[in-house]
């Protein structure tokens, strides 16, 4: 029996080069999310895109054109309803469901009912096409280029996301990206605890369990060209899915204003005026690492800019009860590390932790926020956030779980209440945000909601022979 | 547990339906009246053919985690049902005809069918509904009272904070109660509960020349039978996980229930019964704190055997989603899903009782949730606490009582 291949590092031409990098260079980028209204004309363009979507083994300078399809894309391009239902569950049943709506916390006013895309009022939204150049001109010649081959091909463009370059931070002024999982064989090297197995990422290839995650095998009939590749996992089937991954798109709009007001109010000074330095304090104890990306873990007074870009640290040692960095807090809900259960500290809980990682390739969107009339009572109330989009194999275990179990939990690790200070949907008990503290926690209460959603739907990213295979579909 | 008559199935399912849109107050049995339950369930395990070809009949179970003895729980049933209690059970068999029934009769019907867990976990035993509610508003007043800022709490250190929060408890008349610490098990419980320990470990010794070699034996058979064992990979069908879905994740608890054939045959028979006498004893003697084996999510939970070991039923009371809950029972506590649930028809394939298994993660999830069936009526008496909260409320009660150094009021305000 050969070796089982674990990392696409051999294969990276057939990855979307999104897998394996942000595109961080290409400092401009749109979506646009496309309907297809005429399923053989669809798979024409896509004959074409598969050929033009970038792939991993280089890094693009000038653009990049990556592609994705929701279910009901796939399904309209032609492929057969069997096949669809070997893909996971979620990709399946997409993200606007009754269920799902309570497990993201997507209710009220973030309730797919009232999403601009991807909700049931809406269009459907069959294919993301996410374009990236260097500047705002050379975009617009893209987007055009690329708007008008898909009309030609009957593909009507349904909406196009704009994203705006704000050089590293998001829009309520904290540095963003600092933390990315590693994969095991491909990319920069990190250290172990932040180093996971690439097939939680890729399709095709053994996840931390050392298993291959849900995706599409086919007969070899289905496959009589052999374009696809042959299931590394040994089933002697196509394997639809190699160098795929599942995409989660969400558009999250962010009230900059509404979150600078309510931290400036809950640190006025008895006297009634704001006071600037427990203001950022409090906001950096919310999302756990200061304006320059700094942890409050190694920065627990100060911000300190000569820890903007640094990761190595853990929880369990220096910070058990969050006095540094609160339990509640942004950045440890989103990647707890070594603190919670079965055994703090060890390398048993990280690798639990590591079950629950997604690779993040968000952009932000909208214009700046007006620094001068930041914590006013009127002031521009202008649509801005972030396009969040994160990468993974097993879209209940990893961003559903992250998103439910310690994101939206007012019970997350020991938490008795409060959810995601910066992004929670405050659901029951969770507009409450403890700060622990010598001798006794302060906390914040009555926070209302930061972070909505707008629109958003679960894609997957083919590898680019699997576009080939798509584009090839019988009609 | 009692048998269903077959013409009552759908009559008796529209009834539990009527109950679940007003679990607290609906008129055959208002759970919100219950004093001394934590969790209560009503749901239809349908008839089946066993492997013999017998039918084995479909049961309606009515389970519930209650403070005391059973036949106290029961009699709190039968009073807050009253007529409703006739009105759910006529759709049974053997229950008496002639309505309304005496409540003698309804007692005696309900106690005839009572059946024993066979494993029965408790997150921590003999703490009681009104402990744990009690506990959550003491906590929830301290927290205000901090919240409120008073000049005693700036500046001071942990003692001075500690003393503060007790003045402020001994202070009000609704909390001062909880200065006094919570009851420790009566002397001849915990006889009781020692002797129940220490005789079969000490048998258990005595035979251990005997044990070990029909153990190696037996682990030999097992292994032929894991072998042979088929695990088809099932993914569940979405109409059924729809069914299940509706149900989850309304509050910080959900409800499980898995049930299923056991593999046929004397020997998984057998093994299912030792090991799970083995879990119980287990769950009851050294489990019994807060921490399943690293799982400390998990409020109740039993296992029990049916028609002769020939079903069984799993059901328990947890935090976190059903997604969580399952990740769980991978990364932490794999070894003890094995061994219990691997004599069951289609589980993922073990390798020596504990390997295997239940990390085989998507065969898992798809096994559970094929297995898993719907909770028609579910009652939670405190929904909003998480079995880490209540733990965590108890050891702040514990801690207005007594002598402190700073040190240990530094990590007793921790709590808060």
């Amino acid at each position: 029996m050969a070796a089982v291949v674990v990392t696409p590092a051999q294969d990276l031409a057939d990855l979307q080069g999104l897998l394996v990098r942000g595109y961080g260079n290409l400092t401009s980028a749109c979506f646009l999310l496309l309907e297809i209204d005429e399923p053989a004309a669809a798979r024409a363009w896509l004959a074409l895109t598969a050929d033009l979507a970038t792939a991993a083994d280089s890094r693009p300078t000038a653009s990049s054109l990556n592609v994705a399809f929701t279910s009901s894309g796939l399904r309209a391009l032609g492929l057969d309803s069997t096949v669809i239902e070997m893909f996971s569950n979620e990709f399946v049943e997409g993200m606007a469901t009754p269920f799902r709506q309570r497990l993201l916390g997507d209710t009220g006013e973030s309730a797919p009912d009232s999403w601009a895309w991807g909700g049931p009022n809406g269009a459907p939204i069959h294919v993301a096409v996410m374009l990236y150049a260097v500047g705002e001109g050379a975009l617009a010649t893209l987007r055009d280029a690329e708007t008008r081959r898909a009309a030609a091909h009957g593909l009507r463009t349904v909406s196009i996301l704009d994203t705006v370059d704000l050089g590293g931070s998001e829009h309520f002024g904290f540095s963003d990206g600092v933390s990315q999982p590693a994969m095991a064989g491909l990319g920069r090297p990190d250290r172990s605890a932040n180093t996971v197995a690439a097939g939680e990422f890729v399709l095709g290839y053994p996840n931390q369990y050392g298993l291959f995650g849900e995706r599409p095998v086919l007969p070899r009939s289905a496959d009589p060209t052999e374009i696809l590749a042959v299931d590394v996992a040994g089933s002697g089937r196509a394997d639809l899915g190699r160098n795929g991954s599942y995409l989660v798109f969400r558009q999250l709009s962010q009230d900059v204003r509404g979150f600078w007001r309510y931290v400036d109010r809950a640190t006025r000074r008895p006297d009634g005026t704001s006071d600037p330095v427990r203001r950022t304090m409090l906001a950096s104890k919310m999302v756990g690492r200061w304006p320059s990306g700094a942890s409050l873990v190694v920065a627990p007074e100060n911000d300190d800019p000569s820890y903007a870009k640094f990761n190595d640290f853990l929880y369990q040692d220096v910070d058990r009860d969050g006095l540094r960095c609160p339990v509640g807090s942004h950045i440890r809900r989103a990647n707890p590390r070594d603190s919670l259960d079965p055994s703090p500290g060890s390398s048993r809980s990280l690798e639990v932790t590591n079950h629950h990682r997604v690779l993040r390739r968000g952009r932000e969107y909208g214009n700046r926020v007006d620094v001068a009339t930041l914590f006013d009572e009127v002031g521009d109330d202008e649509e801005r956030g972030l396009h969040f989009v994160c990468l993974n194999a097993n879209i209940a275990r990893q961003f559903e779980f992250l998103q439910k179990t310690w994101i939206n939990s007012p019970k997350f690790d020991r938490l008795h209440e409060g959810d995601d200070p910066l992004i929670g949907p405050r659901q029951a008990l969770g507009d409450t945000f403890t700060v622990p503290a010598s001798p006794v926690r302060t906390r914040v209460r009555g926070m209302p909601r930061f972070v909505a959603v707008r629109g958003g739907a679960y894609f997957f990213l083919p590898g680019r022979r699997a576009l080939r295979y798509l584009a090839n579909l019988a009609g | 547990m009692t048998p269903v008559k077959p013409e009552a199935m759908s009559a008796l399912g529209e009834l539990l339906g009527a109950m679940a849109r007003d679990v607290l107050g609906n008129d055959v049995l208002p759970f919100g009246r219950l004093t001394k339950t934590h969790f209560a369930r009503f749901f239809l395990l349908d008839s089946a053919q066993a492997h013999d070809g017998s039918q084995l009949p479909a049961y309606l179970i009515f389970m519930s985690d209650i403070d005391g003895r059973p036949e106290e729980g029961l009699a709190e049933l039968v009073d807050v049902g009253g007529n409703g209690i006739d009105h759910l059970y006529c759709h049974c068999i053997g229950y008496p005809t002639a309505l309304p029934v005496s409540r003698q009769a309804r007692l005696e019907y309900l106690r005839a069918h009572i059946v024993r867990a066979d494993v029965n976990y408790v997150n921590t035993i003999g703490r009681t509904v009104q402990q744990i509610r009690g506990e959550a508003e003491v906590r929830e007043a301290i927290e205000d009272f901090l919240d409120r800022g008073g000049p005693e709490l700036v500046g001071g250190n942990p003692s001075a904070v500690r003393a503060a929060i007790r003045e402020f408890v001994t202070s009000d008349g609704r909390l001062n109660w909880a200065l006094t610490p919570a009851p420790a098990p009566p002397l001849a419980y915990r006889v009781r509960e020692l002797v129940h320990f220490a005789v079969p470990v000490i048998l258990g010794l005595l035979l251990l020349p005997v044990l070990v070699p029909v153990l190696l034996v037996w682990l030999v058979v097992l292994r032929l039978h894991e072998i042979r064992d088929p695990s088809p990979l099932v993914k569940p069908d979405r109409a059924h996980l729809d069914q299940l879905r509706a149900l989850e994740d309304y509050t910080e608890q959900n409800q499980f229930i898995a049930a299923g054939f056991l593999k046929s045959g004397w020997f998984r028979h057998v093994t299912a019964v030792v090991i799970l006498w083995l879990v119980g004893f287990g769950a009851r003697h050294l489990f019994n704190n807060g921490n399943l084996a690293g799982v400390k999510t998990i409020h109740f939970a039993r296992w029990i055997l049916l028609d002769g070991a020939v079903r069984s039923v799993f059901v328990s009371n947890y935090d976190g989603s059903t997604e969580s809950y399952m990740d769980d029972f991978i990364d932490k506590v794999a070894w003890a899903l094995n061994a219990v649930f691997s004599h069951g028809a289609g589980y993922p394939a073990t390798r020596w009782l504990l390997f295997g298994g239940a990390r085989d993660e998507q065969a898992f999830k798809g096994f559970l949730r094929a297995h898993q069936l719907p909770t028609q009526v579910w009652y939670a008496a405190y929904d909003q606490l998480s079995a880490l909260n209540i733990v965590d409320n108890a050891r702040i009660r514990a801690g207005l009582h007594g002598d402190m150094t700073e040190l240990e009021a530094q990590n007793w305000l921790r709590l808060l």
